[in-house]
């Protein structure tokens, strides 16, 4: 019973957190100067005729009291009607449905690649002598400075236009995934090297790995057995922050790559103000947060059940 | 068949129809890699185009009406007129038009024997409906409801003749109708829902629309029952070569390139001017065709301080030296313009005369106009104020190009006391920034056939804002003469004398330096050398691809 | 933290400060001087980082562009930790219920991302670098917070208050004192980390169009603007690009000097 308790809390917490997220986007409708009808509709850019205002009004309740709009627009959230994107002229949720998908694809493929990356730098670092150590410190720090959109760029320089050895942009296949991954995947790996490098560090210096190592036991025994789960709980514990900040660097990236998905969806919902389409991409991210950040502490707890939660 | 006196006019079926070949509109130049004209055309493959355009959310050309819909509307989609290769109006899928008299009644009949992609025969029935789809406020046209405003009643005389009964004679009416934003769709297919006519259009071009992944691509296939109304005794067969085409959207320059350069896509446009200088020495096609209307200008708020005065404005004309700026950020590829008109209209004036680079007159002027203080910054003060010019600039229709050439201005502008504030702005903000007046300088293209484009944008009622706040009078030009001179060009018979109104209309607009045109609208399109037959493009200058094969 | 780690920290730390509020010391040329006939210069002697596509010297732009860049860092930095320190301190301090509401508030800024929190934010407002500032400051702020929020928490039982406590101390002092000081330290560390990611973010809505108005030489922008270029002049990108990677790891290296472990913003 203390799995459905645990379930309990947590998707009460995440009810919570969603509405509060709904709600924030409400009030932040509502203090857009001018008529809320126009901006729910694309803002004074998007001439909309006099009958399409009139019907966004009806839709949305704009002569209601705030108050009962307020209702009217959670019940349209409960029954997950997010109403149509002014900008793609379909309802939300199919858009939703049809570009979610890739970007979690992406995402997913972006953390995989990055833990990786992290894990054998992080295994090299273990056994590279003082200057290698040095090296390996300036170069995680500086992978985990670089921006996103340069990173993209010069990959695209080097291996399309100059090498030629894969494509520019996106073409349904799994060579036009390489340098959308890497250019989300270099960054994070570098943050998450620094990340297991600390706690290895303390974990092979701790008395238990000393004592180990005294036994006889190879460095790499003890890495196994002791270290890597030491090292592998903190970055974990971080993961729900970092598909988070991967959904985000996903905006630029399929920009640059002409790659379809949530982030793109999402720049030319807000270039367009279309009101619609960004509070189902709010509300979306918040949840994707959420259901990952449960799923780790899942998985937290599976590893190391003794573990004490901040 | 009724003839009317001096009906102006007349086209026939009769008039034997030049080849294909000779139907190139507009005046497009073409830069081919291969020596195409001795390649054989052959059917098969599809063409892969990208554009840098942000995708349409609707390509139903009717429906509000830019430049993004025209490029891919005009693939699957035609008008009832169109512009040869001298730039004449001809029939399309109308076959032959006459005007009454006193220009009240224009008649119209289609050609017989075509259909649209969903079966329905192409009759005068599809004249009316698709005008009255225009005038329809639910359709929430923007181009299309303007170009055929005149438009009072239509009635139907037979078959495939119709009448259309006009509030006002309109001799601008043929051009209107040339664009891909009055092209004919299937009346059935415009009896459904909106979202569904959005998805897949039903026209009567080479090629249809077979499905549209958002953000992905638009997939267009070959039309097998199309029939050309200029009929091409050389060719094998009516339909196209190609078996479709994959239309793409990649919004990053860089990498649309790229994907060119890489052979991922064989057609882009928006191309930044450093490749297409560099197009020939990489093998790669040009394809350069100015768009009608308008030129790229400039435009004064006249309605407020401080260009409400004349003379600032003249000042300001001789203050900046676009010039060099142009040629070294476009890379000689945009000729500076100084008509009000693309250089594509032959009824255009240009008078460079007014726009020298003249710092002392600058000055000059503005110490007559009163601004003779400078502040502690160097900028001019009048009362207190200083000489502040609002520049909102859309970073949709402004390439990086353009941003660096306005940055360059407010750069020159600054010895002779002007401080210019650029706004970068989203499309949605900046129509915002318009329709609140809080702007002296903007940008604003506006394509249409025809120098009636000269009314839109001149005319007094321009000035007056739609239920949406927006106006195309952005210079905010109210001259009674003026006023008169737009609307009798529009409705005189007398090609001499249209040509006559329309270049004393432009040169009171010139006189009054409300404008100041910097190049026509580019259009460019950059194609890899496996693609022939490239060249042939709509009134409204977009790239048809019927001619077009690929050698693989 | 180690005496020549100290000395290269302040002097990291002072060459910025002079290049945001002085530039004209390292870099006396005027950064918005256009030049159309020297566009597109390969750095050389005359032009160290070389010229952008109106001729401007590209050095003297980044020099004088870190103040702009620097400064949407910082203040949302500042904003972060000014309403970390409020929620933190009540959450720990507060009744339980009100600990609750405050840390479910905490998880709703955390659970969206900065980019699409600055997205999300400039949608109603337009962009501009207020809403710039604003978003980044609020998506960084649960972190800070709770960190303060657990620190205090930790410092309430500890014995230095219970001695103030003894000594009948009132508890605004006892805060003032005692509790803020003792748990601004770690998050010094933090914060030094935040401000690099907090330049990188700024720069990244540049990037999108959304943050400094031209001309101003801020990072991004120029970063957005020569990636146009990026075939033909590699240098537009390169060293704006440069300065945000420098200011970054430099900021990171000396957060964890400062003993900071690397943790999520």
């Amino acid at each position: 019973m203390k799995l459905l308790a645990w379930l309990g809390r947590k998707v009460g917490g995440a009810l919570v957190v969603l509405w509060l997220v709904a709600t924030a986007i409400f009030i932040g409708v509502r203090l857009i100067p001018g008529d809320p009808a126009e901006a729910i509709m694309g803002g004074p850019g998007s001439q909309a005729s006099a009958e399409a205002l009139a019907n966004a009004r009806s839709e949305y309740g704009l002569d209601l009291p705030i108050v009962s709009q307020y209702f009217l627009f959670l019940a349209k959230l409960i029954r997950l009607d997010f109403g149509t994107s002014y900008s793609f002229k379909d309802p939300v949720l199919q858009i939703m449905g049809e570009v979610l998908p890739p970007t979690i694809n992406l995402a997913l493929m972006a953390l995989a690649v990055a833990w990786l990356l992290a894990l054998l730098l992080a295994l090299l670092a273990m056994r590279a002598n003082k200057f290698g150590q040095l090296l390996g410190n300036a170069v995680e720090i500086v992978a985990a400075a670089v921006p996103h959109f340069w990173l993209g760029a010069v990959l695209i320089m080097l291996f399309s236009s100059m090498l030629g050895w894969l494509p520019a942009v996106a073409n349904g296949t799994a060579a036009g995934l390489v340098l959308p991954v890497l250019t989300l995947a270099l960054p994070l790996a570098g943050f998450l090297t620094q990340l297991m490098r600390d706690s290895l560090n303390t974990a092979m210096g701790s008395q238990f790995a000393l004592a180990a190592r005294a036994r006889g036991e190879s460095r790499l025994t003890v890495f196994r057995r002791h270290g890597l789960r030491h090292a592998a709980l903190p970055a974990l514990g971080l993961t729900g922050w970092a598909f988070s900040s991967l959904l985000s660097g996903a905006v630029v990236v399929e920009a640059i790559f002409a790659r379809p998905g949530l982030g793109r969806s999402l720049l030319s919902a807000v270039l367009a103000r279309d009101i619609p389409m960004v509070t189902g991409i709010a509300l979306f991210s918040a949840l994707v947060y959420i259901v990952v950040m449960a799923l780790t502490e899942a998985i937290e707890r599976l590893i190391d059940p003794a573990g004490a939660e901040s | 068949m009724r003839r009317n006196q001096r009906a102006t006019r007349l086209f026939t079926g009769a008039l034997a129809l030049p080849l294909a070949a000779a139907l190139i509109a507009g005046c497009s130049s073409t830069n081919d890699p291969a020596a195409s004209k001795d390649a054989e055309p052959v059917a098969g493959g599809t063409l892969v185009y990208a554009s840098g355009d942000a995708e349409p959310s609707c390509l139903d050309p009717h429906v509000g009406g830019n430049y993004p819909q025209a490029l891919v509307a005009s693939q699957f989609m035609e008008s009832l007129f169109t512009k040869d290769a001298e730039g004449k109006i001809i029939p399309w899928l109308a076959e032959k038009t006459e005007v009454s008299t006193d220009g009240l009644t224009r008649t119209i009949t289609v050609r017989d024997g075509i259909t649209f992609h969903d079966g329905t025969k192409l009759t005068s029935e599809a004249i009316k409906a698709n005008i009255e789809h225009l005038q329809n406020p639910n359709t929430a046209s923007s181009t299309g409801y303007l170009a055929v405003g005149k438009v009072d009643r239509i009635k139907l005389v037979d078959e495939l003749t119709a009448e259309l009964k006009l509030s006002a004679p309109d001799n601008a009416l043929l051009e209107s109708l040339s664009m891909p934003w009055t092209a004919i769709q299937s009346p059935q297919g415009l009896k459904r829902d909106q979202a569904a006519n959005c998805a897949a259009p039903a026209g009567t071009g080479p090629f249809k629309v077979e499905s549209w992944d958002r953000q992905q691509a638009v997939n267009l296939v070959r039309y097998e029952d199309y029939v050309s109304p200029a009929a091409d005794a050389e060719r094998a067969s009516a339909t196209s070569y190609l078996d479709g085409i994959t239309w793409r959207f990649i919004p990053e320059a860089a990498s649309r390139y790229a994907a060119l350069q890489s052979g991922e896509v064989d057609v882009i446009d928006n191309p930044q001017p450093d490749t297409i200088s560099t197009a020939a020495d990489n093998g790669l096609g040009h394809l350069d065709a100015p768009r009608p209307g308008a030129s790229n200008r400039l435009e004064l708020n006249s309605s407020k301080a401080p260009f409400d005065d004349v003379r600032v404005r003249e000042a300001f004309m001789h203050s900046v030296d676009v010039n060099s700026g142009i040629n070294s950020l476009y890379f000689n590829t945009a000729k500076r313009s100084y008509s009000l008109l693309s250089s594509v209209e032959p009824l255009g004036i240009s008078d460079e005369s007014k726009f020298t680079t003249d710092a002392t007159k600058a000055n000059e002027l503005l110490d007559a106009a009163g601004w003779t203080q400078r502040d502690s910054e160097g900028y001019r003060v009048k009362d207190g104020k200083r000489l502040t010019l609002k520049f909102p600039v859309s970073t949709n229709q402004s390439v990086p190009a353009e941003q660096s050439l306005f940055e360059q201005m407010q750069a020159a502008a600054k010895p002779v006391g002007f401080e210019i504030k650029i706004e970068l702005l989203d499309l949605s903000s900046w129509y915002g920034a318009l329709a609140k007046h809080e702007y002296d300088l903007v940008s604003a293209p506006y394509t249409k056939v025809g120098p009636s484009v000269l009314r839109i944008l001149f005319h007094s009622d321009s000035t007056v804002p739609a239920p949406s706040g927006y106006f195309a009078n952005n210079a905010q030009v109210k001259d009674p003469k003026l006023d008169r001179l737009l609307v009798d060009a529009e409705q005189t018979n007398d090609e001499t004398e249209r040509a006559e109104l329309y270049k004393q209309a432009q040169q009171i607009v010139l006189d009054g330096y409300y404008v100041m045109p910097l190049y026509d609208q580019q259009n460019h399109f950059l194609y890899s050398k496996n693609v022939h037959g490239m060249g042939q493009t709509t009134a409204v200058s977009s790239p048809i691809y019927y001619n077009v094969f690929l050698d693989k | 933290m180690s005496r020549t780690a100290k000395i290269l920290s302040l002097l990291f730390i002072a060459f910025w400060v002079l290049t945001a509020f002085v530039p004209a010391l390292i870099a006396p040329a005027d950064p918005l001087a256009i030049n159309p006939s020297q566009a597109f210069q390969a750095p050389s002697g005359a032009h160290i980082f070389g010229t952008d596509e109106s001729g401007r010297d590209v050095f003297t732009r980044v020099i004088h562009g870190a103040g702009d860049s620097l400064y949407i860092g910082l203040a949302a930095t500042a904003l972060g930790m000014g309403l970390a320190l409020v929620l933190g301190t009540a959450a720990a301090l507060a009744p339980r219920w009100l600990d609750e509401v405050i840390l479910r508030v905490l998880e709703a800024l955390y659970s969206v991302p900065s980019l699409l929190m600055a997205l999300l934010i400039i949608a109603f407002t337009g962009p501009g670098v207020g809403p710039a500032i604003v978003a980044v400051g609020l998506s960084t702020a649960p972190g800070y917070a709770r960190l303060v929020r657990s620190q205090i928490r930790t410092l309430k039982n500890s014995e230095m208050l219970e001695a103030a406590t003894v000594l009948g101390r009132g508890t605004w002092r006892k805060v003032r004192n005692h509790l803020v000081p003792n748990a601004l330290q770690p998050l010094l560390a933090l914060v030094t980390l935040g401000i690099g990611q907090a330049v990188i973010w700024a720069a990244a809505l540049s990037f999108l169009g959304l943050g400094t108005p031209p001309p101003a030489p801020e990072w991004g922008a120029m970063l957005s603007a020569g990636r146009t270029y990026l075939h033909l002049a590699w240098w537009l990108s390169f060293f704006p690009g440069l300065a945000i990677v420098v200011v970054a790891a430099g900021a990171t290296l000396i957060g964890r000097a400062l003993g900071g472990k690397v943790k999520a913003i």
